[in-house]
């Protein structure tokens, strides 16, 4: 299998031969992939790439994928616009 | 893990690699970094992540310009293969009254005659580099184009590696419990992977080195505080800038892959471990933001996050040993600025353990507080 | 900084979990605040053209769709829901206070309680060339076809075969689309044998322990390389098999959209026979979090059924906290341990196996009062299981063991052979003719003596398992009574081509009679005139000008 054609998280464009590779070097976390090559940071949070990618780690690592901590959520959920946080917070009661 | 090391640096933020990095550097043998989580999980991975110059002391443009050195030629210097993703398109300093510019003016003397490019800049040409800004009010401005922004997670992995190249054991997900002293000495580390034995160990916990402190039943004078940032969608270059501004108590940068990261200083945030977001940073964070640069009204925040800012009496960097307890050294008291200043703070902290004189002619240690010399930086936020 | 407005309940997330949660509450007087990130409440269900299986009393045996009207109906008629569509729940602070935006405006709520049911989200898969264009999930396939009548292809293939790869499979047959072949690299299929079967009947192949390797194509999908995996899910050597198409979807199973729970830091664990990371939770459906209750597929996926069960016992455990007077605590108390009960009937078959185990992993206990009436599977069906095609020793067990029976007249077939949660065939006999012998989890039996052979079962039943046969309809001549979802329909006295359980032509018939009422509602009862010797081989036909099968 070419791991470079393989496309791990789609909204930042990740191959799993990226993915497989930052693992060998040692970086055993959901979190920590996700600072190296960005997957997970795109508007989707990790959604699809997350679990894809702790099963990676737990295969190379050999740990079982219970032991892996996916990766932090963060508000707000689907994004949300400059000026939708302002209209809202001007609103009269 | 190694169950002896000559000293044992706690923390793997940006501050602790460095520091590991540098003692090695200097020839020190069998240094052990310990982090309890992966390597800049704390402050240096959520932090702002902005290099600038343009400082009101002249020891913190000293340390900043030695660190933009490093930045500069990080690969070289470190002689890692790490692209830390340097972005050199200069800081904004806004000026929004005549106190400020004149302390601007003030300032870029003390910057130019250590050799930092900064100057004077009108709201014209302030708009000039940033086209999108709104000028309302604005009198003036500080401009130096070397300053910028560079990745923190990479900085600090960068320098983990060429730690690690001069023989330093790098322990991620290791956490310390307990120091071990004997008659006011201390004889070890207890982790919760094991016992390391060591006569030396260097608190560069960051948000928590006061409660390392207190492991050897230190009081240092310094608190944490929750400061909160909000990143966006990427979208083309528009901003080149780091913008600043210290009366409205804001940063604002867009990154290389695109995003806008902002922050500001919040009132009467009360001291904590609390890296909760809030609803209420969205708001009033939205608000400045639109403000300084309305075109961002459209653009999409995807994420908020929050850090710890480790305050001192004078939020300036403690970097000392201490007199307490032998051989416990602390590097701590950031604040706001201490990813900028990591690859110096490395330096000074390896000159103070190998009992070498300071590379740099600058007072950061722990007895100022005493002497009654508080720094008093003007440019934070 | 201020405008926070107070409300009792807030239910995040639209779909028959958020639903039943909001009725359940509103009937006691709760104030429910109904939010739902689309322009329509229903959730998956809108999706769903099919009849559902499950629970007759869950609206089992209705299409998807018309499940999520009659909910919705009832929501929009109570007045203590206030309903808000095209919301997006954007957070949930430490604070307590929950961002929504609607309206293009961040609005702020401080709920007494939050029930969230955002349902979930489609898994990936990892092969070369995944992101050529043509790959798609099987939700958007769905949308695609369901929400705006778009075709996504030609020639599909699909990946996995669990209930959703072989329902969207038929859905893209009734549109018109080719499916090559559906492949499932577990070594049985994943969904239910009836509906494997619907596709077996229209000669889709199934080929279990089969993976993708690869998409195949420049710009995008012309073909997919797909090979076989041995027992311990490796790849046999020389299996490639070129198959060609024009699109791949994906539907290789849902993982929990946990983003808000992680957000408000609510315990999560690993627990794959739930589909991964699920949040913890009580009986009650309580997270870690006082007042934040989770129900339906966000709490472990499971099906519509399940997740309109665990909307009322949320709903119901938020309303005994809020609604204090001594009356209504009796009453809820007895309402919540109905549905408890509910539920454990509906996990205690065989297939309900793997939920039991997960919720166990949590520290639940799936069946409490149900105890060890647990039943294993009655029939050996690991043939059918592997093919969709049912053998020779199941069809036996469930015929007349009398060939005198058919001498009788018309009597309804049931090939239903696994046992799983499903009544729609029992309740709907008017004769009271089909039994599963008091659990929904046991197999259907026909009671040869008191059917009529009317039919009426036939267009009922979601699996599409009920058949009428009239053996000795002349001396040559047999009537087989057979569902039809597909256009054109046939007409009375029209010659159509007659198809065995596999899809293999095996002889013309002549169409006798069409039901197509009310009744019926979209499956058409199709009455076909066969020669005698195939009564009990025809299950299927196609229709001159109708879509191509297979
Ligand atoms: C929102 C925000 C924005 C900022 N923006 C900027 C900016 O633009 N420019 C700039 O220069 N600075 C900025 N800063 C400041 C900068 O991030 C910090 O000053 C700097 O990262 C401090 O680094 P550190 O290594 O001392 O601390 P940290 O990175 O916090 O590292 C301390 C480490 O110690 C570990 N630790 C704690 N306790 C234990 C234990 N018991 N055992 C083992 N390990 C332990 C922690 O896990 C942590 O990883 C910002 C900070 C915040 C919060
Ligand atoms: C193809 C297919 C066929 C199926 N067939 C059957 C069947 O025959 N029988 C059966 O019992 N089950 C079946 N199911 C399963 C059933 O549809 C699901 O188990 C059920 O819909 C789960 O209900 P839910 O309410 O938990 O989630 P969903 O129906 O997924 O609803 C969740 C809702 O939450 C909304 N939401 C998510 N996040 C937010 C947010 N932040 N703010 C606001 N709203 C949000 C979503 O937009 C969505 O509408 C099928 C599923 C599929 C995909
Ligand atoms: S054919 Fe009619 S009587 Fe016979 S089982 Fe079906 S519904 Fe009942
Ligand atoms: S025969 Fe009955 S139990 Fe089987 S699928 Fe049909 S309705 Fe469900």
């Amino acid at each position: 299998m070419d791991e470079n054609k393989v496309i791990i998280c789609r909204c930042e464009d990740v191959t799993l031969a990226e993915i497989r590779n930052l693992i060998k070097q040692g970086f055993t976390t959901v979190e920590e992939i996700k600072r190296l090559v960005r997957s997970g940071m795109g508007p989707c949070q990790g959604k699809t790439c997350g679990l894809l990618i702790a099963r990676e780690i737990a295969e190379i690592t050999n740990t079982s994928i219970e032991k892996i901590e996916i990766q932090n959520m963060r508000p707000p959920y689907g994004g949300v616009t400059f000026e939708e946080v302002i209209a809202g917070d001007t609103i009269e009661e | 893990m190694k169950n002896r090391a000559s000293v044992v640096v706690i923390g793997g933020g940006v501050v602790g690699n460095s520091i590991a990095y540098n003692l090695a550097k200097r020839g020190v043998e069998d240094v052990v970094l310990v982090e309890r989580s992966f390597l800049a999980s704390g402050a240096t991975g959520r932090c702002g992540a902005g290099v600038r110059q343009q400082w009101g002391t002249r020891q913190n443009c000293l340390l900043a310009r030695e660190s933009m050195k490093v930045f500069e030629n990080f690969k070289d210097t470190l002689n890692v293969n790490v692209d830390i993703e340097l972005k050199q398109k200069g800081y904004l300093l806004l000026a929004y009254s005549n106190n400020e510019l004149e302390q601007f003016k003030k300032n870029i003397k003390v910057q130019n005659s250590l050799g930092i490019p900064s100057k004077l800049v009108t709201p014209q040409e302030a708009k000039y580099i940033v086209p999108d800004l709104n000028t309302d009010k604005l009198i003036g401005g500080a401009f130096c184009p070397t300053d910028g922004h560079a990745n923190p997670f990479k900085v600090t992995y960068g320098y983990s590696k060429a730690a690690e190249n001069l023989g330093v054991e790098i322990n991620k997900f290791t956490e310390v419990n307990e120091i071990k002293t004997e008659k006011g000495k201390i004889i070890g580390v207890q982790t919760n992977k094991g016992f390391i034995e060591t006569s030396k160990v260097v608190d560069a916990a960051g948000g928590w080195s006061q409660q390392i402190a207190k492991m050897v039943n230190a009081e240092l004078p310094v608190y944490s505080e929750r400061h909160e940032i909000l990143v966006t969608e990427p979208i083309k270059p528009v901003l080149d800038p780091m913008l600043m501004s210290f009366s409205y108590n804001i940063y604002c940068q867009q990154t290389p892959d695109g995003s806008f990261i902002m922050g500001y200083g919040p009132d009467n945030e009360p001291p904590s471990f609390d890296m909760h977001s809030s609803w209420q940073f969205l708001e009033t964070m939205s608000k400045k933001a639109v403000w300084l640069l309305p075109p961002l009204n459209k653009l999409r925040i995807i994420r908020q996050w929050a850090g710890l800012y480790n305050m001192s009496p004078d939020k300036q960097p403690i970097v000392s040993k201490i007199k307490e307890v032998e051989n416990f050294y602390v590097a701590c008291g950031f604040s706001g600025h201490g990813f900028m200043i990591a690859p110096a703070i490395g330096v000074l902290m390896a000159d103070i353990i190998t009992e070498s004189d300071l590379t740099y002619n600058v007072v950061l240690d722990i007895e100022r507080y005493k002497r009654g010399e508080i720094i008093s930086e003007p440019s934070v936020v | 900084m201020n405008n926070i407005e107070k409300a009792e309940l807030i239910v995040v997330g639209g779909g028959p979990a958020g639903l039943s949660a909001a009725l359940a509450a509103a009937d006691y007087g709760v104030n429910v605040i109904l939010v739902e990130e689309r322009e329509f409440l229903g959730g998956q269900l809108v999706k769903q053209t099919h009849r559902f299986f499950g629970s007759e009393k869950e609206y089992a045996g209705t299409r998807g769709i018309d499940i999520s009207k009659f909910l919705v109906e009832k929501i929009k008629e109570n007045e203590n829901i206030k309903i808000l569509t095209s919301s997006r729940v954007l957070g949930i602070y430490n604070d307590k206070i929950v961002t929504i935006l609607a309206n293009n405006k961040m609005i702020k709520y401080s709920p007494k309680a939050l029930i969230l049911a955002t349902g979930a989200s489609e898994k990936f898969l990892a092969f070369e060339n995944n992101d050529l264009p043509g790959v798609f999930g099987a939700g958007a396939v769905q949308t695609l076809m369901n929400l705006y009548g778009v075709l996504p292809s030609k020639k599909i293939l699909m990946v996995g075969s669990g209930n959703i790869g072989l329902i969207v499979s038929y859905q893209l047959l009734q549109a018109g689309v080719k499916v090559a072949c559906i492949i499932e690299a577990a070594p049985r299929i994943g969904g239910y044998s009836v509906h494997a079967s619907k596709l077996a009947r229209m000669g889709v192949p199934i080929l279990t322990s089969h993976t993708i390797k690869k998409a195949v194509g420049k710009d995008k999908v012309e073909g997919a390389i797909i090979c076989q995996l041995d027992s311990s899910w490796r790849e046999i050597k020389d299996t490639e098999q070129f198959i060609k198409c024009d699109a791949i979807c994906l539907s290789v199973g849902l993982s929990p959209l946990t983003d808000l729970l992680k957000q408000a830091n609510v315990k999560t664990s690993y627990v794959p026979e739930l589909g991964g990371y699920i949040p913890l939770r009580d009986e009650n459906m309580e997270t870690s979090i006082k007042n934040l209750f989770v129900a339906g597929d966000v709490s472990g996926i499971e099906e519509a059924t399940s997740a309109i069960i665990e909307g009322q016992i949320a709903g119901l455990n938020v309303a005994k906290r809020i609604k204090k007077d001594i009356d209504n605590q009796v009453k809820i108390e007895k309402k919540i341990a109905e549905a408890k009960d509910e539920l454990e009937l509906l996990r205690a078959g065989p297939v309900g196996e793997k939920v039991r185990n997960g919720l166990k992993k949590i520290g639940l206990d799936p069946l409490k009062n149900y105890g060890e009436k647990v039943s294993t599977e009655e029939f050996d069906i690991s043939f059918l299981m592997k093919t969709g095609i049912p053998s020779k020793e199941n069809l036996k067990k469930k015929l007349p063991l009398s060939e005198d029976v058919f001498n009788k007249g018309p009597i309804a077939i049931s090939e239903c052979f696994q046992q799983f949660p499903c009544d729609p065939c029992v309740k709907s006999c008017p004769f009271d003719a089909i039994s599963e012998n008091g659990s929904i989890n046991n197999i259907p039996y026909v009671n040869f003596e008191k059917c009529t052979g009317c039919g009426i079962c036939v267009s009922k039943c979601p699996g599409l398992a009920m058949f009428v046969v009239q053996k000795n309809y002349t001396d040559s001549t047999s009537l087989v009574t057979l569902p039809y979802e597909f256009l054109p329909k046939p007409v009375k006295n029209q010659i159509v081509l007659v198809l065995n359980r596999e899809g293999t032509e095996i002889c013309e018939g002549t169409v006798k009679r069409v039901r197509d009422g009310k009744i019926q509602d979209k499956t058409t009862v199709v009455t076909i005139e066969i020669p005698k010797e195939y009564f009990l081989e025809a299950r299927n036909i196609k229709v001159d000008g109708g879509q191509k099968h297979g």
